[in-house]
């Protein structure tokens, strides 16, 4: 059973990473000893160039691949030991929700909600918390193949926040949004913050992370490169400190 | 969990508008080849009994029973076999039989009507060999790999999920979305069966039954193969492709490849070879005959000069004793000779065999040839058909031969010519018709239903085995599957 939100105590370690390492078979270091941790009513977005290691990061409190040392774990949960029992505690919202085609956005909804354990939601929680991401009434019963990417992902937000999880991944949620849903996600974050969730975010979105995280960590060549809280950073800082690492990282490819 | 992924697989697969289409498609071919399966047992029974009716009236005028020695009989057409057809086309249906020597079975079906060895019809096995493993390859290509695709792989595995409850409940789900509509149509067609008047025995709703359920054992190897190959390949482009293939293998090239490897393998001899075969130990056995014959001659002519005894009575013996040789002679030559050809031809026959064999096991590789070996078996048109109407035609013959020799006091072949010459016995009162009523009909007798079955259970095993290799191995698969 997922353990409810209002059991958290303030400040509680939710997610976190300790000397996370992942080697591939192919000699690829993806991910080379990273820590952090996000307490309860966080939101840490991890920003990078592709190949930094955020996906890599995902996909281990996932369990989708095992760490080649070190631990990912979810409420003291260390997820690739007991990856059944961390994810009842992880909600995941991937860069590119597609869901089920034939299905409306309810059934989806049902489907995903059920699969996530939560068996006694009426149509009305459907309806509500559709609305709630965003989702117009009239799109609630039609078939996601006409949905654009905005739509999808706010269905996908929507699954998230029905299976009710301390904690929620986000893969670059916000990518191929238009400025208008880009804002509406982001509220929707502050909300899901305020609600004690804490939140895992990967982006490329320098401006939207320094908005809404509570801290941002500089991802390169699979190592966490600089951590800072939001109080610390103004955007034209963390505009330049992403600018200077990636030159580095571009330096370093060359 | 298992429920909800087998509902959501029933009702993402029912929901497509690709399902509903193929669907569509497949209903009206299953439907259409009962129907037709039918209208053809109809026309084939009318066509039985004309024959039949025809070869009694030849017999109506005439007043001596030993001009019924040359009979036609007939294989009558059975609704099983009229929606599975096998070979039923391909072999002779008519026979003719004398009592006396074997039976001659006539050409076949196709050699009368030919345009229909070009266009065969479209029978249910048929319809059930391509239509399904199509539909099950074009509905689980992508089970896994287009899942991963989509993206939904990585949100429904975020949650707690177990893999085994995943792929058990894919499978599970895939299976029963194509089978309960597909039974649809099934079910109207069986329906037609009463419908339409054909009657069956229990045993054949029985067969049918089991065929029907053969052919979903089959559907499930195509369905668990196309998942295996899913859980295999990265892109579902990919899956399509090799399913494509090895669709076009089992389904067209194993099964004739099969017959090429027999064919080239265990060479039968034809019966031309053997006919030249016999003309040379005839030939040969004529020129040891002769001079034999010369041999006894001379030594007996020696004898009869060295006695010196010209008398009749001896001349008589000498006379007795060539016949009695040649008598002799001959039957030892003929023994020869059967025994020779009777030879060839049962090493023929084993080969035959031998050759069948090898064909059919080779084919057993393909889940097509294997299906296509158990619906002729349980429908009664495998290759033995041909044997078994073979063998009803000779039982059908002695009894023949029995009859006619209880109504002449003749065994056939003995038969004086004065029963055929009615112009040469004095007629006190025109003779009388016989009555054709009391000739003994022919009644094909198909095999029993434990029969059917002992003959069809080992194929059937191996589609069961089939299923649950391709079911074990989409298990294992996607237990290791890279889920990212």
């Amino acid at each position: 059973m997922t353990e409810s939100i209002n059991s958290l105590s303030e400040n509680q370690v939710v997610l976190e990473a300790d000397k996370l390492t992942k080697r591939y078979e192919d000699g690829v270091l993806a991910l080379d000893a990273l820590s952090f941790t996000i307490k309860s009513s966080e939101i840490y977005a991890m920003l990078g160039a592709n190949g930094a290691g955020k996906t890599t990061t995902i996909n281990l409190f996932l369990n989708f691949i095992e760490p080649t040392s070190g631990e990912a774990r979810v409420m003291g949960i260390v997820t690739h030991k007991e990856p059944l029992l961390a994810k009842e505690k992880l909600a995941f919202v991937s860069e590119n929700v597609m869901l089920y085609q034939n299905f409306t956005a309810i059934q989806n909804l049902d489907y995903f909600a059920k699969l996530g354990g939560k068996k006694n939601y009426t149509r009305d929680d459907y309806r509500d918390v559709l609305l709630r991401v965003g989702l117009q009434e009239e799109a609630h019963n039609k078939r996601l193949k006409g949905f654009s990417k905005g739509m999808r992902q706010k269905c996908g937000i929507a699954i998230a926040i029905l299976k009710d999880a301390p904690a929620i991944l986000l893969d670059e949620p916000t990518s191929g949004l238009d400025p208008k849903a880009g804002y509406e996600f982001i509220q929707l974050l502050d909300n899901l913050r305020s609600e004690g969730k804490s939140i895992l975010m990967s982006t490329h979105d320098i401006f939207r992370a320094r908005e809404i995280s509570d801290t941002v960590g500089i991802m390169n060549q699979g190592k966490l490169v600089m951590q800072a809280g939001r109080d610390e950073l103004t955007d034209k800082d963390l505009e330049q400190l992403y600018m200077k690492y990636m030159a580095g990282h571009m330096e370093a490819a060359a | 969990m298992l429920k909800l992924i087998i509902f959501k697989e029933l009702r993402e697969i029912i929901g497509s508008a690709k399902f509903v289409a193929t669907f569509g498609v497949c209903s009206i071919l299953i439907i259409m080849a009962f129907y037709t399966g039918i209208k053809n047992y109809h026309t084939g029974i009318q066509e039985y009994n004309d024959s039949k009716t025809a070869q009694l009236q030849q017999f109506e005028t005439v007043t001596e029973w030993g001009y019924v020695t040359s009979n036609k009989v007939f294989l009558s057409p059975e609704p099983l076999a009229c929606l599975v057809m096998g070979v039923s086309n391909d072999i002779g249906r008519t026979a003719t039989v004398d009592g006396g020597s074997l039976p001659f079975i006539d050409e076949s079906t196709y050699s009368e009507q030919s345009v229909f060895a070009v266009f065969r019809f479209l029978d249910l096995e048929f319809v059930f060999q391509i239509i399904f493993s199509l539909f099950a390859i074009l509905f689980a290509f992508d089970a896994v790999n287009g899942e991963k695709e989509r993206g939904t792989l990585r949100l429904s595995f975020a949650n707690s999920v177990p893999r085994a409850n995943y792929i058990i409940g894919k499978l599970t789900g895939s299976f029963l979305a194509l089978v309960v509509p597909l039974l649809i149509p099934v079910l109207i067609g069986m329906a037609m069966l009463p419908l339409m008047e054909i009657s069956m025995t229990n045993s054949e709703w029985a067969r049918l039954v089991i065929f029907i359920v053969s052919s979903l054992l089959y559907l499930g190897v195509f369905l668990t193969l196309s998942v295996f190959m899913s859980c295999l390949t990265k892109r579902s482009s990919s899956s399509f492709l090799f399913l494509l293939v090895i669709w076009v293998f089992s389904v067209l090239i194993i099964p004739r490849a099969s017959v090429l490897i027999a064919g080239n393998s265990v060479e039968v001899p034809s019966l031309n070879s053997i006919l030249f075969q016999q003309n040379q130990m005839e030939e040969k056995n004529s020129l040891e005959y002769s001079k034999r014959s010369n041999e006894f001659f001379q030594k007996l002519m020696l004898e009869r000069a060295k006695n010196g005894n010209n008398s009749q009575e001896t001349a008589d013996s000498y006379m007795a004793k060539i016949r009695n040789f040649h008598e002799k002679l001959r039957v030892e030559y003929d023994q020869k000779v059967e025994a020779f050809v009777g030879r060839l031809y049962e090493e023929r026959h084993n080969k035959q065999i031998a050759q069948q064999r090898l064909a059919f096991n080779i084919s057993r590789l393909s889940p097509a040839s294997l299906f296509t070996l158990v619906s002729s078996t349980l429908c009664g048109t495998s290759i033995d058909l041909k044997n078994q109407f073979y063998e009803n035609a000779a039982s059908y013959s002695k009894s023949l031969a029995e009859f006619i020799k209880d109504k002449t006091g003749y065994t056939i072949g003995t038969l004086p010519m004065s029963l055929f010459n009615q112009n040469s016995q004095v007629q006190k009162k025109p003779p009388e018709p016989i009555d054709t009523g009391e000739i003994p009909e022919f009644m094909y007798q198909s095999p029993e239903l434990s029969t059917v079955l002992n003959a069809a259970l080992p194929d059937i095993a191996i589609l069961v085995l089939f299923n649950l290799i391709f079911f074990c191995c989409s298990f294992l698969a996607f237990l290791r599957y890279d889920l990212r």
